[in-house]
């Protein structure tokens, strides 16, 4: 597996677990009132579990396990590829800080983070979409 | 595919056809009730996406003890358990704590926290090393054959 892929999947699986632990704490207080603070976590834990889980998850797998170029085994530019995780990462911090510090001026820095990250993505993955049995 | 992966999968297709039946449910004035909607998004992104993810990954991430047992697999059935049992409970629980009493129904919501909270933590576990490069997968497997 790449390192780019490890650091994705790595870096989903730490907002697995912030994502759980926001939900965790948000279903408890929904249990025994504690605060209505917990409620202002919900953006948070939407954004850590679509973008920080799930998205950056399956970015990082289909990088290591799309068919790779024949020519050089290889899967493109790899600066590239680590830009990658750089894009998204700040982009996710940036959103969730955002939500919690109710920086709404930020927000669109986070998705335009996002969007470069995505953008990335497809442009290193558009030509790995194919097959060689032909 | 292991045993443990066929059950993540279909138990994640039952929650897809559970979380789509709320999706509609939601939609028809006579079958909407309070509280269905952090139901319906919860089967479907808890209960079937992450489970599909569980999986697979468990499945297909390099490393996999190919001899199926719990003692090999002990951090996936944990996994399994405390997402299955947890999540059931807080669709049962979530909408009569509003409903009725909140007492009983409250320490259910809390079970059921702590319940997916162990399940999540525990795939956690069970997968970060076999997060590896060719190389130190490599590594492994010569340390293992030695």
């Amino acid at each position: 597996m790449p390192l780019v892929s490890r650091i994705l999947i790595k870096a989903s699986f730490i907002y697995l677990s912030v994502g759980l632990l926001l939900g965790v704490l948000m279903l408890i207080n929904k249990a025994v009132f504690i605060s209505p603070v917990f409620w202002f976590l919900i953006p948070a834990h939407i954004e850590v579990m679509i973008f920080g889980w799930i998205i950056q998850f399956t970015l990082g797998v289909a990088y290591w396990i799309l068919p790779r170029y024949l020519e050089d085994k290889g899967r493109g530019s790899k600066p590239m590829a680590y830009l990658i995780p750089i894009f998204l990462n700040i982009g996710i911090v940036t959103m969730v800080s955002s939500d919690l510090l109710n920086w709404n001026g930020m927000k669109l820095t986070g998705r335009l983070f996002e969007l470069m990250a995505v953008l990335t993505f497809v442009i290193l993955h558009w030509k790995r979409v194919v097959t060689y049995n032909k | 595919m292991p045993l443990i992966t066929r059950l993540f999968i279909k138990s994640g297709l039952i929650y897809f056809l559970i979380s789509l039946s709320f999706g509609v449910a939601m939609q028809i004035d006579a079958l909407a009730l309070a509280g269905m909607s952090p139901i319906f998004w919860h089967a479907l992104m808890v209960g079937w996406i992450t489970q599909i993810i569980i999986g697979v990954s468990t499945w297909m991430f390099p490393g996999r003890i190919k001899e199926e047992s719990f003692r090999n697999q002990k951090w996936e059935w944990i996994a399994f358990a405390g997402l299955n049992l947890g999540l059931p409970i807080r669709f049962i629980a979530e909408p009569m704590a509003s409903a009725f009493e909140p007492d009983f129904w409250s320490y259910l919501l809390i079970l059921s926290a702590v319940l997916q909270f162990i399940g999540i933590l525990s795939y956690v576990a069970g997968i970060w090393p076999r997060v590896q490069s060719k190389q130190q997968r490599r590594r492994q497997r010569a340390k293992a054959t030695s």
